[in-house]
């Protein structure tokens, strides 16, 4: 049976009394600028995908970017972005569903598209066999029936047949 | 000391509430302060920042403001305390050889949360946390009775002080305009709501979104960048004990030693100082410290004319009455001194100004204090 | 402009994951009087300013220095309080640098202490608030917050570790194994330093691997402690170095750049760093500490490394960063017992953050380390004379990093 910690060398210390007191966060109104996402909301209603790209250092971003970090100036050029995109990076967590007491493993996946300089979370099909995914996975977009215009139009991104699946470099 | 200049500042128009998200009002400072002396995101060697992390909502308030605040691939790091105290740690990366520009940014938001209940997590948490009872506002109470009451001071006296930072603030267009009131009177501060007992609403600085930004850079540089950089003369700074009953709250032992470290590695005296920018969190507080600094002996700070066209002008752009960003409030202190001493200070110009002081302060009743000295450089 | 700065004393609390006996500023002054014992003759009086720092979310206190001002020593000093998140420990240790290499009129002794005492507070909610305000915002654009909460992962910082985790393992094709060889010699080190956490001095690899999955790759038996605890750093000019040191140490390079962040970006935009294991920040700040000590060959000239690795991956992944080993080499160098105790590169050998981590104090604890193995007092003290040696320190969303390298020899010529 495999327990969770390791034992160690352990010094008792003395309890002293103690104060109660709480920091909680529920009563912050958090401010965000969402102006510069007008456009890409747009174009995710007619499932077209864009990107804000920096006419100084022509990074792309998706989303978008309020200020680009190197040059220090608000990108304004959007350039389309195509629905292919990869598996930038990936983990698995083991959390403890509350309600049957199981480890369950979850998923997580950071994707980034094809023609785009950066990565966000997002979601794989659900059916696939998650220890298969590996960095540099090829994926598409599966879109919603009818697209709202924000960022739930995405359904799951699906996997792709990769061609060069059992070539020699791509072997783990 | 070697002389570092600063070379460009920049603060947004101070309001009750904000409308900007807080990476929008990052950019624009830095981009602002940037954009006023001329320089590129490139020339920029390091970058020191001053927020709090319960003012902000957030842990590690500075990792995601990397970009929007001009740190990217830039040695930065960040400062909990006052704007001075960050201008004091880019003055120091700057007198040690290692950097040639540094950046300062700073401020909050305190629309966003409820301000002065936030002050309870600043107190001990084993005697004076359960009890909830102090809070800055309590403190600047027991404050201004002892001050009261060890001298001998009228309360008309002191909201005079208040009378006199409102009309200022009312010339000065980037101040709240909840606190621009030309047309007050001493008995409509003392007819305000009472916050606690004697302070009343109008005496008291009321916290209000902002934020700024400050360029430094040593001496060769400065000359290169502008024609008249205000140099730092002098730097003091100091933290006095906590609990309030140790101290005597009739006079800032914090402020006292931190003018003398000030005036001592700047090689003046009280009696050199053309104009004084002192951050106040309540109208009495700008009597105490013109006592402690010097420019008024012990009890009589009020007969001091600190009118803008008088003996000493204190705080001709408001002072923190006229706007108090927290964290950004003692920055813009400094800002103003050097809006003074170039000459532009439109509206509330004093005349011939050469040396300036500014003050930054911490903690209840300005348990950590700051002082600069500022001179006038250029021709 | 700017004078010669030497290290002269660091002091530590005993760690332990609840420090029921103290509370925050007791276990501070432990700290400090570690510091001073070491230096017979320095008194309180003769400090003259102070620069602290700890992590204010874990202890649900803001500002604490004001309170502790009378325990510190620093009643009617001068103070200054530097936080940074992760890295705040190695913050405040080069601010502390700072302070003393400018030169202000009657500033020439400074205590730079750092501290956490995690026990007292929440440790889950003051890592979740760093990336909280970003989830409000892309929850605000529409996607619900229970898959927001997943996301991000069990516990941000292990979390975001195990993205860097798989994408260092995909490029150096290291095993778990690997894994837990260091994670052996890191708590084999630990037992014989007095004051760290875990201390096992018999543990085996079989040992780690045994426990079962935290966020893959990475097991129960890897990960670092929540640790409570404190640390304590001494700066002085080199002339009064001289008096009160046998060995001053004096701070040759320093260096904390900071890059975009990575897996989260700011104001619900894509994160601009794609590969966690890059630390292009890292690179930078190692090339800047490297070039103002005067090092151009690090692999040779340093002869002692305090690495912040909360995770073996990461021990792995920034000793080839920092420059001391090639790429994918560090396991080999591992197996071989280059890294030991007794081997040419010692790294951690006080145990690390691996086996001791209290979130404030633990990137001072490094350099602090780094310096004691120069003065020949550390807890765990290695065989060969160590004359060059570094600490480092990473946090924030992976974007932060502070270094500092530390010499028996001064390398900048002041005028």
């Amino acid at each position: 049976m495999s327990q969770k910690s390791l034992q160690y060398e352990k010094k008792e210390y003395v309890k002293t009394r103690t104060m109660p007191g709480s920091w909680y966060l529920s009563s912050y109104k958090y401010k965000y600028n969402f102006s510069h996402f007008k456009p890409f909301f747009e174009k995710l209603k007619e499932k077209k995908l864009v990107g804000l790209q920096c006419s100084s250092c022509n990074e792309v971003s998706f989303p978008p970017k309020l200020v680009c970090g190197r040059c220090l100036i608000k990108p304004d050029r959007w350039v389309d972005i195509r629905e292919t995109a990869q598996v930038a990076t990936f983990s698995i967590t083991y959390e403890k569903n509350p309600q049957t007491g199981e480890t369950e493993e979850k998923p997580v996946v950071a994707i980034r598209h094809d023609g785009a300089d950066t990565m966000f979370l997002g979601v794989i099909d659900p059916s696939t066999n998650f220890h298969d995914v590996y960095v540099g996975m090829p994926l598409k977009v599966k879109w919603v029936e009818n697209p709202q215009g924000n960022i739930n139009d995405i359904d799951y991104y699906e996997v792709i047949n990769d061609k060069a699946k059992n070539m020699e470099i791509r072997k783990e | 000391m070697e002389k570092v200049g600063i070379v460009g500042y920049f603060y947004v128009k101070m309001k009750p509430e904000l409308d900007y998200g807080r990476y929008d009002l990052v950019f624009e400072t830095v981009r602002g302060a940037l954009d006023s002396a001329g320089l590129k995101k490139k020339d920029l060697t390091t970058v020191i920042s001053c927020t709090n992390d319960y003012y902000d909502g957030r842990t590690i308030s500075n990792a995601f403001c990397v970009e929007p605040g001009g740190a990217y691939l830039v040695d930065e790091s960040k400062v909990e305390m006052d704007g001075p105290h960050a201008v004091l740690y880019a003055l120091m990366r700057i007198l040690s050889g290692n950097h040639k520009l540094a950046l300062v940014w700073a401020g909050s938001t305190p629309s966003c949360f409820p301000y002065d209940s936030t002050q309870l997590y600043a107190t001990d948490p084993t005697w004076e946390r359960p009890t909830e009872l102090l809070n800055q506002m309590v403190s600047g109470g027991l404050q201004m009775k002892a001050y009261m009451n060890k001298y001998g001071i009228k309360v008309e006296d002191i909201a005079k002080v208040a009378v006199k930072n409102h009309k200022n603030a009312a010339k000065n267009e980037l101040a709240n305009p909840e606190a621009q009131l030309p047309n007050i009177s001493i008995n409509d501060v003392l007819k305000s709501d009472i916050m606690s007992d004697p302070v009343t609403e109008l005496m008291y600085a009321q916290p209000c979104d902002g934020m700024a930004a400050l360029l430094l850079a040593p001496e060769k540089q400065a000359l290169k960048i502008t024609e008249n950089p205000v140099w730092i003369k002098g730097v003091g700074w100091n933290q006095e004990t906590y609990y309030l009953g140790d101290r005597n709250l009739h006079e800032s032992k914090a402020m006292e030693l931190a003018s003398k470290m000030a005036f001592k590695s700047a090689g003046i005296t009280a009696k050199d100082v053309d104009v004084a920018e002192l951050f106040e969190h309540f109208a009495h507080e700008e009597l105490i410290f013109s006592e402690a600094i010097g420019f008024a002996e012990k009890g009589k700070g009020s007969k001091l004319n600190s009118e803008i066209n008088g003996d000493l002008p204190i705080n001709p752009s408001g002072g923190a009455i006229g706007g108090n960003a927290p964290c950004a409030t003692g920055l813009i202190r400094m800002i103003e001194a050097v809006k003074q001493l170039q000459g532009k200070a439109q509206g509330y110009q004093v005349k011939d100004a050469k040396i300036a002081v500014a003050s930054g302060q911490v903690g209840f009743c300005a348990q950590n204090s700051i002082l600069y000295v500022l001179e006038k450089g250029g021709n | 402009m700017g004078r010669q700065t030497c290290v002269i004393s660091a002091g530590f609390s005993e760690h332990a994951s609840k420090r029921s006996d103290v509370s925050m500023p007791e276990m501070v002054s432990e700290a400090i009087e570690d510091c001073l014992k070491k230096v017979p003759g320095l008194e309180l009086k003769d400090i003259d300013a102070f620069v602290n720092g700890n992590m204010p979310a874990f202890e649900g206190a803001n500002i604490p220095e004001l309170w502790m001002t009378d325990w510190l020593g620093a009643r009617n000093k001068p103070l200054l309080r530097v936080t940074t998140g992760g890295t705040t420990g190695g913050s405040v240790a080069i601010a502390g640098y700072y302070t003393v290499a400018a030169g202000l009129p009657g500033v020439d002794t400074v205590l730079a202490v750092a501290f956490e005492q995690q026990s007292q507070g929440d440790t889950s909610v003051g890592l979740a608030s760093v990336a909280l305000g970003e989830m409000t915002a892309i929850s605000s654009l529409g996607l619900p917050i229970e898959k927001l909460r997943r996301l991000v992962s069990a516990g941000a910082a292990i979390g975001i570790a195990s993205y860097q985790a798989t994408n260092y393992m995909r490029k150096s094709k290291i095993t778990e194994e690997d894994l837990a060889r260091v994670v052996v010699q890191n708590r084999r080190n630990a037992a014989k330093n007095w004051y760290t956490h875990l201390k096992m001095p018999n543990l085996t690899i079989q040992d780690v691997l045994d426990t079962p999955y935290i966020s893959f790759p990475l097991r129960y038996g890897m990960v670092c402690p929540a640790s409570d605890g404190a640390c304590a750093m001494l700066f002085t000019t080199e002339e009064k170095a001289k008096e009160w040191a046998d060995i001053p140490v004096y701070v040759n390079g320093v260096a904390s750049v900071a890059n975009q962040t990575a897996i989260v970006g700011y104001n619900a935009a894509g994160a601009g760093q794609l590969d966690p294991s890059e630390q292009l920040g890292s690179q930078l700040s190692a090339d800047l500490a490297f070039k103002q000590a005067g090092i151009s060959f690090p692999r040779k000239e340093i002869d002692y490394a305090e690495v912040y690795a909360p995770f073996p991956n990461q021990e792995l992944m920034w000793v080839e960063k920092l420059g001391l080993f090639e790429m994918n080499t560090a396991t080999a160098m591992y197996k071989a017992g280059v890294t030991a105790v007794n081997g040419e590169l010692p790294i951690n050998s006080s145990g690390g953050v691996n086996s001791t981590n209290a979130i404030g104090a633990s990137a001072m604890e490094r350099p602090a380390e780094a310096a004691l193995q120069i003065m020949g007092k550390a807890g765990n003290q290695v065989k060969k004379a160590v004359h060059t040696s570094l600490g480092h320190g990473w946090g924030g969303i992976i974007n932060l990093i502070t270094m500092m390298v530390m010499a028996d020899e001064p390398q900048r010529k002041f005028r």
